[in-house]
């Protein structure tokens, strides 16, 4: 029998009706759809149990409680503890998505010697050289942490010289340490008790400090108010065009001078409080008139002496520069707010005793044979020096400055604690474990050193020594989910494990009268003349990492919000 | 009969049988657990004789699933008897810290969120509405695998034809509809999708 | 009792920081693929700045956060929808978005009146690892769809998942903290159900320094702001689509 095209067609026909009557076409449109939706290729979160751990985010001296949410030993969600004194519950915006930094692409996986993939060992043997050579020095970025004295005590051992990198906000008060020989370290500013506070270009609500502290306090106190507790002055430039800083933006009252004149208006200022007796004050008397002042800022006369009475009308008043700026610094004199209540304070000698160091970064390095630098050092800092440079840096932030790079932990890898925050009033102390494992061709510094120098005391023994002093000093409070006063807690080895979870201690705070600046006259003008926070690029002035969690550089391209930030790479 | 009406009508039957027969041999490829578990036994030689002593709600109410290795660790740290399927647990999992990769029968895709918290504490329902009554099995069911969705057949359920299905085969959305409406729960899209 | 679950910003706290764009982000596992330009990123929560065009010393600006604004009242992605891959949550009054659902002809990124819907214009993709990292609350999309806030249903999830085990029927609202809610440092947004009048947030709906955005359209946003400062408040029925935004050059 043939079979002809029309028994196909007839074939065909019934089939085709007959696949209506099976499971087929239905079943492939609901299996095709479900596949539609679930490709292969789209990443997926992981499955399993979600834990919350607490540690400190250390990408910037700040150290801010995160509470993180980990799924099978990795994070996947950072927030704010909001018992946490230092932060009250807030992060700066990169902080909720820090969790992307340790996959960055940027990410640093291997000993680099000069561009060349090499070993830890080579790494070792090179610098172990080094020190036998001559002198060593070691540039610390977060000074006062439990590795910070390994630095210095590997230093101390041998000719060195261990520098460290001031946070912006500590640079701001470099002079009083200079004047009043106590070193800038253990200095800051009481912020919670002042009512004036008058920046001069510093960003205070936008990435200064830690971001829970100040913007709080003018949320509280001031956002929205008519009459505020607590009056924000900016003093800044204008940004370019008509744009101004977001600090500006939210202040009280901004004052629009010309770029790089702010030492020149703390001057002025300085004149009008001193010739027209509105402080108690004598002196340092400016050489500089409030008529030259006016010229060099753009302000008028009247506006400057408007300024100086607005400053001095609600006391406690107090001036921040956002740098090393002098004039700022003699203008606190006069307004009397060094050593008092709302001024700049003496924190503790805990704060100096664990921060101490020969010198800041920026002096020479004379006949250094290597320089160490550490990952918390920001990385847009280059020793000028031909020593050879070991540069310990978790991300790449490019430019290919150091001799070597050596991989060091990235976020919440690596065990730590937390010394007091730069520019706060109060001294703090916390405990960071670690709650991801790092990667296993990662060191850090003080391991680093600790391989060279047996006799190096491991980070870990050196936290737990210094919970027990401040058990043993028996003064503060720690504030866990309550705070509990030092004196209340049975032993050290409950303090301690108080700290391992979460909690922070607060020392007593500062007394007026501690700090004592003599200043017989005015300062030369010393500063750089940045004019303050020259862009709204900063999503935190003292950010340590070279590059932004990826959401961020996302995020500065998708909104007007920020600009890409300049010489950082995304 | 016509010519042509015989070969439609022969059409017609080979598509029903590779409709009904050949296309679910073909749709679904069969796996192996990765060893072979019995509920009974469990249940008979251990006193393990309710669902959620292994299968149970974390503290903040998520449902744990299949228990994870420290789970069966807590009796199977060592091997306790002979059977060749718990040499596998002892030596491939419990050991060296992995956890089992067992295939589930009811993984649903991300975007459908379940709550056992819900279901079980609040609305009462018995493991045996959903899972039939698998705590009294004796093996592991060979599980099969949809292989366009990637999801098991027991999503659809194993009769092709939705039809004359044992309570728990079948969990598509629309059964879940099914039994909200039977007990008049209303939940909206926001009640179940993630 | 249904709940309406809604928002107060309060713009005269908020800094521009960002810090709830970038909580938003991942919370809901947004890629960190930049896009060209604001109009095709993906950013369910978009802070905006705008200024009130003066110079100097008079100069005022302000930052203004925009999310879907959950309206009520014939919601107009709702309505548009072809796939009924949105709808108004009767126990929540959240609009709730099924970017699975969505076949992705955008009609609803024309209807919404804030602009406050996004497409997914690429799959999802992130750089070697970093899917780890991933949010498990959230499902992750794919391309062609349309997504936008959903008011954090995740977090609500898992705070219904944790009343019931504790054997609760109704949530303990400490559990139920939107992401941007729970960033934001200077605590100006503030969330609640508005329809408890007993609810902080709700009762400062009533407030008169409170407004919404393009009130006069009548789509009833559970989204509420709040400025003492009379031409922010202006800004709101700005008739011109919005006010002068500051660009960055």
């Amino acid at each position: 029998m043939k079979v002809t095209r029309r028994d196909l067609l007839g074939w065909s026909a019934g089939a085709a009706a007959g696949l209506l009557f099976t499971p087929v076409p239905w079943k492939l449109l609901d299996d095709t759809s479900i596949w539609t939706q679930n490709w292969r290729w789209i990443p997926q979160p992981t499955r399993g149990p979600v834990e919350v751990k607490q540690s400190f985010c250390t990408l910037c001296p700040n150290g801010c409680g995160v509470r993180v949410r980990m799924a099978a030993g990795w994070p996947v969600g950072v927030a704010g503890v909001a018992s946490d004194p230092i932060s009250r519950g807030a992060l700066c915006p990169l902080g909720f998505a820090a969790q992307q930094l340790n996959w960055h692409p940027q990410r640093v996986h291997t000993v680099r010697h000069r561009g060349n993939s090499t070993s830890w060992e080579e790494a070792r043997v090179a610098f172990a050289k080094a020190c036998g050579e001559g002198k060593i020095a070691i540039v610390d970025g977060q000074p006062g942490r439990a590795a910070s004295v390994a630095m210095k005590t590997f230093v101390e051992k041998r000719d060195g010289s261990y520098r460290v990198a001031l946070a912006p906000e500590a640079q701001a008060l470099a002079p009083y340490g200079a004047w009043s020989g106590l070193g800038a370290i253990g200095l800051g500013y009481d912020l919670e008790n002042a009512q004036t506070v008058v920046s001069f270009g510093a960003p205070l609500l936008d990435g200064w400090g830690a971001p829970g502290r100040f913007t709080r306090l003018w949320a509280e106190r001031a956002a929205g108010m008519a009459d505020p507790q607590l009056r924000l002055i900016q003093v800044e430039a204008p940004l370019s065009g008509t744009a101004v800083s977001r600090t500006a933006a939210r202040a009280w009252q901004w004052v629009p001078i010309r770029a790089g004149s702010e030492g020149a208006l703390a001057a002025g200022l300085a004149r009008v409080l001193l010739d027209e007796h509105l402080v108690r004050a004598r002196g340092p008397m400016p050489t500089m008139t409030a008529g030259e002042a006016a010229d060099q800022t753009g302000l008028s006369g009247g506006a400057i002496l408007d300024l100086a009475r607005t400053m001095v009308a609600r006391p406690p008043v107090v001036a921040i520069a956002n740098d090393g700026n002098p004039a700022i610094a003699a203008l606190n004199v006069v307004l009397g707010a060094v050593g008092t209540r709302g001024g700049i304070v003496r924190r503790s000698k805990l704060a100096e005793s664990y921060a101490s160091a020969d010198a800041v970064i920026g002096a020479s390095y004379g006949t250094a044979r290597a320089v160490l630098i550490d990952s918390t050092v920001p990385w847009d800092f280059v020793p000028q020096t031909d020593a050879e440079v070991f540069r310990f840096a978790a991300w790449d932030g490019g430019a290919g400055q150091a001799d070597w790079l050596l991989p060091a932990p990235g976020f919440l890898e690596e065990l730590t604690d937390v010394p007091t925050a730069p520019a706060s009033a109060i001294e703090t102390y916390a405990v960071a474990p670690s709650l991801v494992n790092a990667p296993a061709e990662v060191q850090s510094a003080a391991q680093f050193l600790g391989s060279i120098d047996p006799a190096a005391i491991a980070v870990e023994k050196i936290i737990h020594q210094r919970c027990d002093d401040l058990f043993r000093g028996r003064a503060g409070t720690v504030y866990g989910k309550e705070a509990t006063a030092v004196a209340k807690i049975a032993s050290a080895k409950e303090f301690e494990e108080q700290l391992w979870k979460g909690a922070v201690w607060v020392g007593v705070p500062p007394r007026s009268g501690d700090l004592r600046c003599e200043l017989k006259e005015w300062p030369a003008s010393g500063s750089s003349g940045r004019s303050g926070n020259a862009s709204n690029a900063n999503w935190s002035s003292a950010w340590l990492a070279p590059v932004l969690p990826p959401l961020a550089s996302k995020l500065c391209q998708e909104s007007n919000l920020r600009e890409a930030p300049v010489g950082r790479k995304a | 009969m016509s010519r042509n009406a015989l070969a439609a009508g022969l059409g017609f039957a080979v598509a029903l049988l590779c409709g009904w027969v050949a296309f679910p041999r073909a749709l679904y490829v069969q796996r192996q657990q990765p060893l072979e578990f019995r509920h009974k036994t469990h249940a008979e030689k251990s006193g393990i004789t309710q669902c959620n002593d292994c299968h149970a709600l974390r503290d903040d109410g998520v449902f744990a699933g299949l228990p994870a290795a420290a789970t069966c660790a807590a009796c199977h740290a060592e091997r306790m008897g002979t059977s060749k399927d718990e040499a596998i647990l002892v030596d491939k999992y419990i050991k060296p810290g992995q956890e089992t990769p067992w295939l589930v029968y009811s993984r649903q895709p991300a975007n459908a969120w379940f709550s056992h918290a819900i279901h079980v504490r609040r609305a009462a329902l018995a493991c045996a509405e959903c899972h039939a009554a698998y705590g009294e099995s004796d093996t592991a069911r060979i599980y099969e695998l949809n292989r366009i969705s990637g999801y098991s057949r027991d999503i659809w359920g194993h009769s092709m034809s939705r039809l004359g299905r044992a309570p728990g085969d079948g969990m598509k959305m629309g059964d879940c509809e099914d039994c909200h409406r039977r007990h008049k729960v209303e939940v909206g899209c926001l009640g179940c999708h993630e | 009792m249904n709940a309406r679950y809604g928002m107060v910003i309060d713009l005269d706290r908020c800094t521009g920081c960002g810090a709830c764009m970038m909580a938003c982000a991942a919370e809901n596992n947004v890629p960190p693929i930049p896009q060209a330009s604001t109009r095709t990123g993906v950013t369910p929560m978009l802070v905006r700045q705008v200024s009130n065009g003066m110079e100097g010393g008079a100069r005022r600006e302000v930052f203004i956060p925009i999310l879907c604004m959950h309206c009520e009242h014939e919601t107009p992605c709702v309505h548009v929808c072809p796939q009924q891959a949105v709808e108004v949550d009767q126990a929540t009054g959240i609009v709730m978005q099924m970017p699975q659902r969505c076949l992705g002809c955008r009609y609803c990124m024309t209807a919404c009146p804030y602009h406050a819907r996004y497409f997914n214009w690429w799959d999802p993709a992130w750089p070697a690892g970093m899917e780890k990292s991933l949010n498990p609350g959230v499902a992750v999309r794919m391309r062609g769809v349309v997504e936008k806030c959903n008011m954090c249903h995740g977090r609500l999830h898992s705070a219904k998942e944790k009343a019931a085990a504790a054997g609760k029927r109704e949530i303990d609202f400490a559990d139920y903290v939107p992401a941007c809610v729970e960033a934001c440092p200077t605590a100006a947004i503030r969330f609640g159900n508005l329809a408890d009048e007993n609810d902080p947030a709700a009762r400062e709906t009533h407030s008169p320094d409170a407004f919404r955005l393009l009130a006069r359209i009548g789509t009833e946003p559970k989204v509420y702001y709040k400025s003492k400062e009379a031409w922010v408040k202006e800004l709101a029925e700005s008739k011109s689509g919005r006010g002068p935004e500051v660009k960055h050059g």
